[in-house]
């Protein structure tokens, strides 16, 4: 199994939850978090007073698939949260060791 | 085996709950109690340990501490027991315990106990308040009696003669911190229904300071001791009533001490409460309005017995007596606002009103009893008053007095004399949003939102909260946005309707009546129709594209209004609860709000002008592609165009730039060269992908080509495409201008294949150049505005005009890695300013570091010919 944490822009997020579910993926964690990788933070002024943004709002997906399934699911992914522009985001694709269902105790691709 | 005592209370303990579950459920609690001290009694009877230390001449008892002393066992409430000896404790007890509790404990009841002797007992008592608390609802169970009627004299002695002021003082600290720690718990998702404001705790302190101060045995003295009044009484037992049995419930459903309502029970327990909307499905809502109406009224209760408190321990003798306040009829006794006689209110019903701005501005609160009085004399406020301009003055004067501290619109709604002056308004009442996003009802939602906004007056809330006191400080008219605040969700009266819409129309009315003139009323409307589109926009569309700035600038199209939405959302999404606002959110609105602000103050893109001159251009495009194209085509291509563009462009123009664009297809660019009128100028309109230093390489080719540019201008067409404008000079050898454009095409392709392909252009650059104006020539100037725009590093070039000068300037910029997304390039005479706004290819941003702008600067400047005068040249030569 793997765990694919996507970060993406926050409007961009209804389009990625659409994609996924198109393919069947309807399970996902989601959190706002803030950050910055090339597209970095800026200033802002207002009547002389700088404010300074540091962090680029940004969301976060996880999503935890098998592992035929994990190609699939990130180019959807990819897919839907591409404008083409710099601080789209990025996507990581980590090993799962093991899932466990906490209601059932099912394990592996079944407690998915 | 033979039946065991606890046995026995197991047994009854269960016929008990099943009875209670069938509806029997009156007096639950002491009736478990009594079964408790049954059991005890039996065991203690029947002890052998027992009567052995009674022998030994170490009597004892057994008392009951905690809600179990006060007569109060829930379901699964924990057991508090002290065994207390006179002096010594022998190590008998042991025994004793093990007979008594044991049993419990595998039973799996909580019970929690101590074996003290009265002094250790006085001592912890008066050290630690947790103790005090439970001792001073100790109860006696079982054993020797006259132990504890001597450990109850000797704690109501040192507490009357040491300890009193401590206590309270302890009692007040205590209660603020449980406050502080958990919140106004009433409107948590999950409310607590013991620790949290309005749980039981806040009955719990208005009994111990009862006990404390009166030495009251039971809940009834509350009103026999003038704590209480009667009709207070009677609502306390009615909440009480009401949140113990649905804290049973919620103990018998989460088969443990739970008193934390968890959203995953509220359904069942709403079910098992009998709220239902329709046969199968629970009335959650409305079963969380009535428990808000409870812990409302215990939070008054609150209220009352922290004033107490607070006037006990801090106020002097003497101000027992009334003192006059500056509104005649109204009179401040034991901190409390009094009408000073009901007959007054006959002759002066705008009493009912006044009470509360002088509450508000001496933060003061009302009397239970004045309360009421304004609850009773309600029908008083009839069309006269509320139509008095004078009144009208007075409540608006009120709701900027509101604040989380000291809330005084919160009392008119309970007292209901909001409801009278806003109809509208009732309909919100504990109108509760089941879900995980919304805390509170309706109602207490807007009261907070309304208080929020006033809390923008302070300026001490941290760095963050600066930008909302500075754009409060610049609201004109601030009586706007408090309505607006307090009516934002008045259309949420019918959940089935779009409620922004429909609380503008029902507002509308309710703003004429407190006598707002038509430009406030449509202020006040156009934000509640629009407090949700800022939070919209904010997180549906990327706000670091400048087009959302512009539409959101268009939308609002005022600055006043903007600033009046900005503070309104911000105020809604705190009020809403932490779901709704947080850092992210925080960071998200702040920075829509100041790029908005920006493109507003500029006004070049969303003026009422350029509105309007974008509809006109739009409405004449479609009339004239309107034989070629389907009206939704070009709408869709029109609507991917920078307003800057609109604004600038020509309709003709853009009817060509469309057109060129459909025809684009899968090539690098296509261009399209037309002779303008008899002059000698070719207009080059380039629609092309996005490509890094396209700008740059289109001026580098042309200049390769001996194409003189005149003028320029440079716009992006959707999320991947540019179109850009050329002017240039055509090739003096007209008879063979064809094959001058195709090679000059060529080479564009070529360019753009090979990055290095323009290197040669360089070469071709003057060194310097002369100038002959007479005078002695500016020299070289770049200016970087990084301010005005809050999407584009803004670079203005002054130089004199030279071949190649835009293909000098641009790959300079391309080569410090920016991209100009807009050119306004123009010549004068020899003298050039052309201007850029570029953006970082790196970050796709402005450009933000000093090192970085400086680079820039010195590689443009590093790119222009050095400016000698003429004369100077001469003598040289």
């Amino acid at each position: 199994m793997k765990k694919i944490e996507a970060v993406i822009k926050p409007f961009k997020l209804d389009d990625v939850k659409e994609a996924l579910s198109e393919i069947g993926i309807y399970g996902m964690t989601v959190t706002e978090v803030n950050g910055y990788g090339r597209q970095k933070g800026h200033k802002e002024i207002y009547r002389g007073a700088e404010y300074v943004v540091d962090f680029v709002p940004k969301i976060k997906l996880e999503i935890v698939v098998s592992d035929e399934r994990a190609e699939e699911t990130v180019e959807t992914v990819r897919n839907a949260a591409n404008s083409g522009k710099i601080g789209d985001g990025k996507i990581f694709v980590l090993p799962v060791e093991q899932v466990i269902r906490v209601r059932t105790g099912e394990t592996g691709t079944e407690a998915l | 085996m033979d039946t065991t005592n606890t046995d026995i209370l197991i047994q009854t303990r269960d016929d008990l709950i099943t009875d209670f579950l069938r509806g029997n459920e009156s007096g639950f609690l002491e009736k478990y109690t009594r079964i408790l001290d049954e059991y005890f009694f039996t065991v203690f009877e029947k002890s052998i340990s027992a009567r052995k230390m009674t022998i030994a001449g170490s009597p004892f008892a057994v008392i009951a501490l905690g809600g179990y002393g006060r007569k109060e066992q829930c379901i699964h409430s924990d057991i508090d027991l002290l065994i207390l000896f006179e002096k010594t404790v022998p190590p008998e007890v042991e025994a004793f315990v093990q007979e008594l509790l044991y049993p419990l404990w595998d039973a799996r009841f909580e019970v929690g106990y101590a074996v003290r002797n009265i002094d250790e007992c006085l001592d912890m008592a008066f050290e630690r308040f947790d103790i005090l608390t439970t001792v001073l609802d100790a109860r006696f169970i079982c054993g020797a009696s006259l132990i504890y009627t001597g450990f109850m004299e000797k704690f109501r002695f040192e507490l009357a003669g040491k300890h009193l002021k401590d206590t309270l003082n302890y009692l007040y600290k205590h209660g603020e911190k449980r406050h502080f720690d958990f919140g106004d718990s009433t409107y948590l998702i999950a409310p607590d229904i013991k620790s949290g404001f309005g749980g039981l705790r806040d009955y719990h302190t208005l009994l111990w300071y009862a006990k404390i101060k009166s030495d009251i045995k039971t809940r009834r003295d509350l009103e026999y001791y003038g704590f209480l009044s009667n009709f207070e009484y009677l609502s306390l037992e009615k909440s009480l009533a009401d949140i113990w049995r649905i804290r049973n419930f919620l103990h018998y459903i989460s088969k443990r001490k739970c008193d934390t309502l968890h959203f995953e029970y509220q359904t069942e327990l709403a079910g098992l409460l009998g709220y239902w909307k329709t046969k199968r499905q629970p009335d959650v809502e409305l079963f969380l309005g009535d428990l808000h109406t409870r812990m409302d009224f215990l939070k008054q209760i609150n209220q009352i017995t922290f004033e107490d408190i607070l006037s006990s321990v801090r106020v002097k003798k003497g101000t027992m007596d009334s003192r006059p306040t500056k509104t005649d009829g109204l009179v401040i006794r034991k901190r409390r606002l009094h009408f000073a006689n009901t007959v007054a209110i006959l002759q002066k019903p705008d009493l009912l009103l006044k009470i509360f701005l002088e509450s508000g501005q001496r933060k003061i609160p009302l009397s239970i009893e004045a309360r009421r009085v304004v609850s009773e004399f309600l029908h008083l406020v009839d069309e006269d008053i509320k139509k008095n301009p004078a009144c009208i003055k007075i409540f608006k004067k009120i709701l900027s007095l509101s604040y989380w501290e000291f809330n005084v619109v919160n009392v008119m709604l309970a007292t209901g004399i909001l409801g009278k002056f806003i109809p509208e308004f009732s309909h919100l009442v504990n109108k509760i949003q089941y879900n995980h996003y919304h805390l509170f009802p309706v109602d207490k939602h807007s009261i907070r939102c309304l208080q929020i906004v006033n809390s923008f007056k302070e300026k001490n809330e941290g760095r963050t909260n600066s930008i909302y006191h500075a754009v409060f400080k610049e609201v004109r008219n601030k009586n706007v946005l408090f309505f607006a605040a307090l009516l934002h969700d008045i259309g949420k009266s019918d959940p089935a309707k779009e409620h922004s819409k429909r609380g503008a129309k029902i507002a509308r009315p309710i703003l004429s009546r407190f006598g707002f003139n038509p430009t406030e009323i449509e202020d006040a409307t156009f934000l509640i129709e629009n407090h949700l589109s800022l939070v919209k926009t904010a997180t549906r569309r990327d706000i670091f594209d400048e087009e959302t700035a512009v539409y959101m600038a268009n939308k609002v199209g005022k600055i006043r209004l903007l600033r009046m939405l900005y503070l309104l959302t911000v105020a809604d999404s705190k009020a809403t609860g932490p779901k709704a606002w947080n850092d992210w959110t925080e960071n998200l609105l702040k920075d829509l709000f100041l790029k908005t602000m920006g493109i507003l103050k500029r006004g070049e893109l969303a003026s009422r002008k350029a509105r309007n001159l974008i509809d006109r251009k739009k409405a004449d495009v479609l009339r004239l592609l309107k034989e070629s194209w389907r009206e939704d085509e070009t709408n869709t291509v029109l609507d991917s165009m920078p307003r800057r563009y609109l604004v600038h462009i020509p309709a003709l123009n853009i009817v060509d730039h469309i057109n060129l664009y459909r025809n684009l297809g899968d090539r690098e660019f296509i261009w399209q060269i037309s002779k303008e009128n008899e002059s000698d100028i070719r207009t080059v309109s380039i629609c092309g992908k996005d490509r890094p230093g396209i700008y740059s390489k289109i001026a580098g080719i042309f200049f390769l080509n001996d194409l003189d540019i005149v003028a320029s201008q440079a716009y992006s067409l959707g999320e991947d495409h540019i179109l850009d404008i050329f002017k240039v000079k055509p090739p003096r050898d007209k008879i063979f201008e064809r094959e001058k454009w195709g090679k000059a095409e060529k080479d564009l392709i070529n360019a753009i294949l090979d990055d290095h392909f323009l290197d040669r252009a360089l070469d071709k650059i003057p060194r310097t150049i002369q100038v002959s104006s007479g005078k002695t020539p500016e020299p070289n100037t770049i200016k970087i505005d990084n301010e005005t725009s809050s999407f584009f590093t803004i670079i203005e070039v002054f130089t004199y005009d030279f071949k190649g000068l835009l293909f000098s300037i641009t790959n300079a910029l391309y080569r410090s890695r920016t991209n100009v997304n807009v050119a306004m390039v123009a010549t004068k005479v020899d003298q050039v300013v052309d201007i850029f706004y570029v953006r970082s290819i790196d970050s796709d941003g402005k450009i933000e570091t000093e090192p970085e702008l400086e680079q820039i600067k010195h590689a443009i400047l590093n790119s222009l010919p050095k400016i000698t005068a003429k004369e100077m040249n001469n003598e040289e030569n």
